[in-house]
């Protein structure tokens, strides 16, 4: 099974990143969004829930400032994690980024060590991919130029806008 | 004691390590830069150390988070080990990302514990943060900072040292019990903001030690501050010497 592990900001924790992420929107002149919010997240293929929650404690989130939100891979992109960080009605699209295939992804490779000093030896496949929440009425355009000028490098990563709310 | 042994434990993106091996050196010790491979496959040799030093870095690229990758391996392949030695009561120091790994391995501040109960998060700046900074010595029990002045100045480089603790049990706990060693302070040893502060640290926080005291990890590099000729203004502690040199010679003393 593939499990797709968030990694967040506990509560009372800043979102140093996804306050870098606000500021570099800014920066290229767009004004539209007023707030943002950042989760790496990992697709881990070949576990089981029960070593993923063991990989997101152990491996993935630092106990003590952030915590982790495990989805299946194969469910809908809507089930995020900034979820259960933001409450009341405002609207929020994820622009998720991931490295396409073929490219060189450094981070996973380290992710795989890391898994195997776990204990976790069986063979698993690791993707490593970046979550940027955007909330606020944005419009579908501006998205589009978020994700293309700031977020994403689209010569070797893919983007994707999801509504969650 | 004949000549201390130290193991410097190094890996893929440590870069402290020489720095380090030479300020043992200097001081009297045998130094040995083991990587950790080698170290899987005889763990036992770790004993035969006498001092154990986790140098600065970047490990393993400071994937996932700093010294984490790093802090897993040895906590799995080696833990009981480095707790083992931790507990003996010899010398153990980490150096920037070894303070880190110490801190996320969990044998920092409590190697009895052996579980992270504490961590160094992101800059309060959200930047890496590279220059000199002025440390308070506290009253503590730490043996690697015997005799150093009050107010003392190492250099910092480093974008995760925020030290923060679980919970206000456990910091309490570490501060009641004098193991917090140095704290980021102004030059006259007044309370420091950013940027003589670096990373905004919980009560400044910049280095602890275990309750015995043999354990300690500091975010500052006492190794870049071995000879005066590395300060700035050429500024020495002890003649031609850095005061980094005194808290490497304190081990190595402490063992003869």
């Amino acid at each position: 099974m593939e499990y797709e592990i968030e990694i967040l900001p506990k509560k009372g924790f800043t979102d140093l990143h996804g306050a870098r992420v606000l500021s570099d929107i800014m920066q290229a002149g767009i004004k539209d969004v007023k707030k943002t919010g950042y989760s790496p997240v990992y697709a881990i293929d070949g576990i089981t829930k029960a070593e993923a929650d063991l990989i997101g404690w152990e491996i993935l989130s630092d106990k003590i400032t952030e915590t982790f939100f495990i989805t299946e891979s194969s469910t809908t992109a809507k089930d995020r994690g900034c979820k259960e960080l933001s409450s009341g009605g405002e609207k929020v699209h994820a622009i998720e980024v991931w490295f396409k295939k073929g490219v060189t992804d450094t981070v996973s490779e380290s992710v795989v060590k890391a898994i195997k000093d776990l204990g976790i030896t069986k063979e698993v496949k690791v993707k490593t991919g970046h979550i940027y929440y955007i909330y606020g009425a944005v419009g579908k355009q501006v998205l589009e130029k978020i994700a293309t000028t700031v977020l994403a490098n689209t010569l070797i990563q893919d983007y994707k806008i999801n509504e969650l709310r | 004691m004949a000549m201390p042994k130290a193991l410097i434990i190094r890996t893929a993106g440590t870069n402290c390590d020489f720095e380090a091996q030479k300020a043992f050196e200097l001081c009297g010790a045998k130094a040995e830069r083991i990587h950790v491979n080698e170290l899987l496959t005889s763990a036992s040799k770790i004993l035969s150390y006498d001092i154990l030093l986790v140098p600065g870095g970047f490990s393993y690229g400071d994937d996932i988070a700093s010294g984490k990758i790093l802090a897993n391996e040895i906590k799995n392949k080696l833990g009981d080990k480095i707790k083992r030695f931790a507990l003996s009561g010899k010398p153990v120091i980490g150096i920037c990302n070894g303070f880190q790994v110490l801190v996320k391995m969990g044998l920092l501040p409590d190697p009895e514990l052996f579980d992270q109960t504490a961590t160094l998060s992101y800059n309060d700046s959200g930047r890496f943060e590279c220059r000199w900074v002025y440390l308070k010595n506290e009253k503590n029990k730490c043996l690697w900072t015997k005799d150093l002045p009050e107010i003392i100045t190492l250099p910092v480089a480093h974008g995760e040292g925020k030290f923060i603790a679980a919970n206000s049990e456990t910091l309490k706990e570490i501060e009641d019990n004098s193991q917090v060693v140095f704290r980021y302070v102004n030059a006259d040893g007044s309370k420091a903001d950013y940027p003589a502060d670096p990373n905004g640290s919980v009560n400044a926080i910049s280095g602890i030690c275990n309750d015995k005291g043999n354990v300690f990890g500091l975010m500052p590099h006492p190794e870049r501050y071995v000879y005066a000729l590395q300060h700035p203004a050429r500024e020495g502690f002890d003649g031609k010497y850095g005061c980094g040199k005194k808290i490497f010679q304190n081990a190595v003393d402490y063992l003869k």
